[in-house]
């Protein structure tokens, strides 16, 4: 899937975000399948809303955003939810997991929400490398942001997908973790030859990234 | 169940509402009885009325008259207003009339050896309204013999009766038929005379009936075509005698029927009264109880606002949750449905032992318009379930609405 943004500008942050120069806004660019592209975004620039944006939970932007030349501006709430189910995995700033629902049952949920492509085992194996199989029967809301960021990973690889769209997902973990959270996300990443799009306030070498772009 | 409905049963819990929820479930049995058992004496009626158990054909022909009072002695004749308005009832399916003698009559043994002689007057009606099929009833211009239609009460009256106090023998309806007699017909040419049997015995009219042919030759041989009276009695079939609009009908244009056979018509009445008052009452609980389930639906759906939002953001089709909340709300209303005709059926088994000790037969088991209303109230609430998911899952700040709200006041 290519994803296309044709001058797209967020009508709150218009005025202000027009007199700085940048890759993204009010520019057009398009990101090939597989490719695996950084956004470094300074603080206030717009990251959340960029990627907000592509995954259409808002849409107060002039320009258009296209999945494979058709503008996602017209999908209905069924053909969006396809697209999440199948093409556009997240990894939310805020996580956004089930308070009360256990570490397991949050990961099992977007495991089985379509046909599930990834059988239990593997999340046993992911939960391992990445160093909460201890914390997966206990309720989300009481894990820790570091455990609850790794949940939050696991459970964007559980679907099919051709983008992973990332908002700052190592914010919470250390180094070592982190290292070990991005090899299990290029290695999802190279199963399904998808791309993914990160986020972050600084430069990283997490990926072997095809592109970097400022905000 | 699968394990996506255990996981979203964990998130969109309905613990909020419970009491209301158990009491719409109750409400809506209570109106699913109500209902139900209005459609089920409706039925029984019916059967009570139509069914072939009980099938009384005399009552289904009614002879109609005008009620003689001081007032109108000398001109209870029918005009052809009144007979066509009768004819028009809904409830009325033929009429026909009965036409009397216009001249003087009489009947006398044909031997001296059973000596009797009367003044007699006949009727007619047409064919269709009699309950006699007999091969000799029919009269043609220039035939001797004819066939007469004695009233049955008129036998019995002199079997049990007359026949004592007269030291008579009692006659069966089978030697009664082989007994000849003359007919005399007194016209203004003079006396002619008919041999003539009784055919047959009615219990539909209580008149001397002759064929229809007959009594029109025999009226214009006698009193000329000219005098074409109107009738005084008409003879209407009806598929329910027991109809109260019948009733009113005839008391509004004062006319009198047997009164026996419409007696029906009270007890119709105070089952119409039930069954509207247990329609009426049903409706009303139904209405209420689907309306404290939509409410209940949509508090459900408000509670879990924030979960319902989250699941749409992961990818959750509005079609998956409607489906999985369609399901949630759904079964218990099966089991109302079948709980309800399990209790009519308990019903309907003891009103049957009750009817049947005064030999009242009604049917042992419940009607099939029983399982069609059901089906029909299980219908209505399943479409408002539906409708009600529809509409409050659209109302949900789902992202959509967001780009709705952008759409509107910031573009």
């Amino acid at each position: 899937m290519v994803i296309e943004c044709d001058h797209i500008v967020p009508v709150p942050l218009k005025d202000r975000l027009l007199n700085r120069s940048s890759n993204i806004w009010n520019v057009r660019f398009s990101c090939a399948q597989g490719e695996l592209i950084k956004i470094k975004a300074p603080s206030g620039t717009g990251k959340t809303t960029f990627i907000h944006f592509l995954y259409s939970i808002r849409n107060d932007y002039e320009g258009v955003i296209r999945f494979d030349d058709t503008d996602i501006a017209g999908y209905n709430g069924n053909r969006l939810a396809q697209i999440r189910q199948y093409k556009l995995s997240i990894i939310f700033q805020d996580l956004r997991l089930f308070p009360n629902l256990t570490a397991r049952e949050n990961i099992e949920l977007k495991r089985i929400l379509q046909p599930a492509v990834k059988n239990k085992e593997s999340v046993e194996e992911m939960a391992e490398l990445l160093g909460i199989q201890h914390i997966l029967d206990q309720k989300a809301g009481i894990c820790s942001y570091g455990e609850q960021q790794r949940v939050a990973i696991i459970r964007a690889l559980m679907q099919p997908f051709t983008w992973l769209i990332m908002d700052e997902p190592f914010s919470h973990l250390d180094s070592e973790n982190t290292k070990k959270a991005a090899g299990l996300i290029l290695r999802e990443c190279k199963e399904r030859n998808a791309g993914l799009i990160m986020t972050d306030l600084e430069n990283d070498n997490w990926f072997p990234y095809n592109r970097q772009l400022l905000l | 169940m699968n394990g996506l409905s255990v996981l979203l049963k964990k998130l969109i819990r309905s613990g909020a509402g419970r009491k209301r929820f158990v009491a719409a479930v109750i409400g809506l049995s209570v109106a699913m009885v109500l209902i139900l058992a209005a459609v089920q004496i409706q039925s029984d009626y019916n059967e009570l009325l139509f069914g072939k158990n009980n099938k009384d054909s005399i009552a289904n022909f009614l002879v109609v008259n005008k009620v003689l009072t001081d007032k109108n002695i000398g001109a209870t004749s029918l005009s052809q207003e009144e007979i066509t308005d009768l004819k028009n009832q809904p409830f009325v399916e033929s009429v026909g009339l009965l036409t009397p003698s216009r001249f003087k009559a009489s009947i006398q043994s044909a031997s001296d050896r059973f000596p009797f002689y009367t003044d007699i007057a006949f009727e007619s009606v047409p064919d269709e309204f009699l309950d006699i099929t007999s091969k000799d009833w029919h009269w043609d211009e220039g035939q001797q013999f004819v066939p007469i239609i004695v009233p049955g009460m008129f036998l019995d009256f002199y079997n049990f009766q007359f026949s004592f106090s007269q030291n008579l023998p009692q006659l069966t309806r089978e030697v009664v038929k082989m007994i000849g007699f003359k007919v005399n017909m007194y016209t203004r040419d003079g006396v002619i005379s008919f041999p003539g049997r009784v055919v047959g015995f009615s219990d539909r009219v209580s008149s001397l009936l002759v064929p229809q042919q007959f009594m029109n030759w025999a009226n214009t041989k006698a009193a000329g075509t000219g005098q074409n009276i109107n009738p005084s009695r008409v003879i209407i079939q009806t598929k329910d005698p027991g109809n109260p609009a019948l009733t009113e009908y005839l008391k509004s244009k004062n006319l009198a029927a047997d009164a026996d056979k419409t007696r029906f018509s009270r007890y119709r009445r105070v089952v119409d009264v039930i069954v509207n008052i247990s329609w009426g009452t049903g409706a009303s609980m139904l209405f209420f109880a689907l309306l404290i389930f939509t409410m209940f639906i949509q508090l459900t759906v408000t509670s879990c606002k924030e979960e319902i939002r989250l699941l749409l953001q992961l990818g959750a089709s509005p079609k998956q949750l409607r489906k999985f909340l369609f399901w949630q709300f759904l079964p218990v209303n099966y089991l109302v449905c079948l709980l309800t005709l399990g209790i009519i059926q308990v019903l309907q088994v003891v009103l049957h032992e009750m009817l049947a000790k005064q030999n009242i037969s009604i049917p042992f088991t419940i009607s099939t318009n029983v399982f069609f209303a059901a089906l029909a109230v299980l219908l209505l609430i399943s479409g408002t379930i539906f409708l009600s998911i529809k509409r409050y899952t659209q109302h949900n700040p789902a992202d959509t609405n967001i780009r709705k709200f952008y759409n509107k006041y910031l573009l």
